[in-house]
């Protein structure tokens, strides 16, 4: 036989006994899994096999969502087998990680999409392969795709806020919007929310006097504040949609010695406008849209695969769709929900 | 069809006319701004032509403006940085790393990483005759990640550090200190340009690299020189906005790079090589810092800005394609 053909037949074996050797570890093998359209395991025993997928932390919230996931896995210990894929830079890339991680056959997908739209259909597959699906925050467009929905009240931001200013300010001044990335559902959200509040309060008592985006993006806060700042003579009050945003924000308004003037609010929860609220000063106010909601939903995949529900809830199973509430963070509530900064 | 060597004797001459006169282009661009001016002293004279918002308008032209002097040495020699506002990302967190150790060290460090990440770009170009754009996209994405890695996706407050607050955000006699480094970089630009031997090599190079070759210009290290330099420029500009912000973030210079490049074709300088202008890219940077300031005082939405900046970009390079035929 020519060398070329023994080669050949060598890589064939080898592949060969890989393939053979590769079914061996079942681990504990007991319950074996159907794949029944729709339902989930049933009473699974030995560890849930969870697959995570995230897009690629470029700023500090989705970092959170990242490390708070792996901390609910390890926290749950053998009960979990979690992997988590958080370097997708785009749906399609996330799409294609998510298709590779279908492939281990998880016994639960939870998915942060890049964009809601663009992975439906990626998880409406693993809905009909009999994978249960977790939706965290950014929400598929097709209810059949995902099992149970998990995130954050963008418009109770908004809501909480326009009534925080309504009583910091009671009902009258200027105030300044800046906002994050102009058109998606997340600002529409939290400005319709601030709107519908400060109307309702005040009846045009707090006017709006100037409103645009900053991409949540520091630098951009930094120079859209400062062009406000010479637009505007009295500012009363700053509503902004996100923490990190703010720092410029509050960069700008501090550079022009206008502090004393007006207060500013935030929005996510970051450690850095935890201090800053503790301090007291210019930073008065955050409102939580926190990225803890990953390890939640980690464990909400958890007790699906088991088919158990929340034991405080009367309902067996696990709600379908779980809105966490936008908490308001002060001075005086802060030390308490120090934990929950990122 | 002129021969190699009348493009090359062309090209040697600076982009101005000896003794400082000026293009077209440039004419027509201190035609724009004039008329920015008199556009804001009109729509909104109250807030926009006060000596307070001028200053603000070349403190906010500044960061940009000092990358655009680095990209038309760039752009002279026809090639391009698109790293510029990553690398000042990896720049500021490079010198947050020493926040411990004081501004000069801060410094230091971002000027380190400036120069490190343009030799890649220079070496990559100049010796490893990689495409500049394909080099600089790959730097692009690269410098980010190293801004990130590095921080660990969390801004580095630098708030102790006076010297570097002071830089971004202080003033000499009344003028701010961001503004008297651009036009200090402005001034040094102009003199390397069109009063150094190494200018006229920049641009011979930019114009006919074979002609300039024969000519006996050492190529390579001219290609090499213009993107260290861009790295220099990163690094001033990474410190300005570091001290503006009071903090070193791995999020900042996003698409910095495009507003570099569109001020600095907008001013005048080809990107084709071969001609270049620092005085049109100072008025091409002061032309945006206007449009953006004089839309945020109406009001006005962020889509009308994108839209008249783009509009603006069209007519200049029209108008450059008309002086060249």
């Amino acid at each position: 036989m020519s060398m070329k053909r023994l080669v050949l037949l060598l890589c064939a074996l080898f592949v060969f006994g890989v393939a053979a050797c590769g079914d061996d570890d079942d681990g504990g093998g007991e319950a074996v899994l159907t794949e029944e359209k729709g339902s989930p395991a049933q009473g699974t025993e030995g560890p849930v096999k969870i697959a995570f997928s995230t897009p690629a932390a470029d700023h500090g919230w989705l970092k959170a969502v990242s490390d708070n996931a792996k901390q609910a896995g390890e926290d749950l210990g053998e009960e979990v087998d979690l992997t988590v894929n958080d370097s997708a830079a785009s749906s399609a890339e996330q799409a294609d990680q998510i298709e590779t991680l279908l492939q281990g056959k998880p016994d639960v997908l939870v998915v942060l999409p890049f964009e809601g739209d663009a992975l439906t259909p990626v998880a409406q597959k693993a809905t009909d392969a009999g994978i249960p699906v977790v939706n965290v925050d950014r929400e598929f467009s097709t209810p059949g795709a995902y099992r149970a929905w998990i995130g954050g009240d963008n418009y109770g931001i908004g809501y909480q806020a326009g009534n925080y200013f309504a009583d910091e300010l009671k009902c009258k001044g200027n105030v300044v919007e800046i906002q994050g990335i102009a058109g998606i559902s997340v600002t529409e959200l939290r400005t319709e929310g601030f709107n519908d509040a400060i109307e309702q309060r005040c009846k045009g008592g707090i006017k709006v006097v100037a409103r645009q985006p900053a991409d949540f993006l520091p630098d951009k806060g930094l120079t859209v504040m400062e062009n406000i700042l010479q637009a505007e003579d009295q500012i009363d009050g700053v509503y902004t949609h996100d923490d990190d945003m703010a720092e410029g924000v509050v960069a700008a308004i501090e550079n022009a010695n206008r502090q004393d003037e007006m207060f500013l609010t935030g929005a996510g929860g970051s450690n850095a406008a935890m201090d800053q609220i503790e301090e007291g000063g210019l930073y008065r106010a955050t409102f939580l849209y926190n990225p803890v909601m990953s390890a939640s939903a980690i464990q909400l995949a958890n007790l699906i695969a088991r088919g158990e529900g929340l034991t405080e809830l009367a309902e067996p199973e696990v709600p379908s769709r779980i809105q966490v509430p936008a908490t308001t963070v002060t001075k005086e509530n802060v030390a308490d929900l120090r934990d929950l900064g990122y | 069809m002129s021969t190699p060597d009348a493009v090359a004797r062309r090209r040697f001459l600076p982009a101005q006319v000896p003794g400082g006169g000026i293009q077209l282009q440039e004419y027509a661009l201190v035609g724009v701004v004039l008329l920015l001016i008199l556009a804001g002293a009109v729509l909104e004279s109250d807030d926009f032509l006060t000596s307070d918002n001028l200053l603000n308008v070349l403190r906010q032209a500044s960061i940009v403006g000092v990358l655009a002097i680095g990209m038309t040495f760039v752009i002279a020699t026809a090639g391009i940085d698109l790293s510029v506002g990553s690398m000042v990302a990896a720049a500021a967190i490079a010198g947050g790393q020493f926040v411990e150790s004081g501004s000069f060290v801060f410094f230091l460090a971002a000027l380190g990483m400036g120069i490190l990440l343009g030799s890649v770009n220079a070496g990559a170009v100049a010796y490893g005759r990689v495409p500049p754009f394909m080099a600089t996209l790959a730097m692009l994405l690269a410098a980010r990640g190293i801004a990130l890695w590095m921080s660990d996706k969390t801004p580095i407050s630098i708030f102790e550090l006076e010297g570097i607050r002071w830089f971004g955000n202080g003033e000499v006699l009344g003028i701010p200190s961001s503004a008297v480094v651009f036009l200090a970089i402005t001034v040094i630009g102009w003199v390397l340009l069109n009063r150094t031997r190494y200018g006229r090599y920049v641009v011979a190079v930019g114009g006919n690299r074979e002609a300039a070759r024969i000519a006996g210009v050492k190529v390579r290290p001219i290609i090499f020189s213009v993107y260290v330099l861009s790295g220099i420029c990163v690094a001033i500009a990474a410190v300005m906005l570091t001290g503006r912000l009071a903090s070193a973030s791995p999020l900042v210079g996003n698409l910095y790079e495009l507003d570099a490049i569109a001020a600095v074709v907008i001013g005048g300088t080809s990107l084709a090589g071969g001609r270049a202008t620092i005085v049109g890219t100072f008025l091409g940077v002061i032309t945006f810092a206007l449009i953006f300031n004089l839309l945020t005082l109406m009001g006005l939405a962020v889509e009308i800005q994108q839209i008249t900046k783009g509009a603006i970009i069209l007519a200049a390079v029209l108008i450059q394609r008309r002086e060249e035929s």
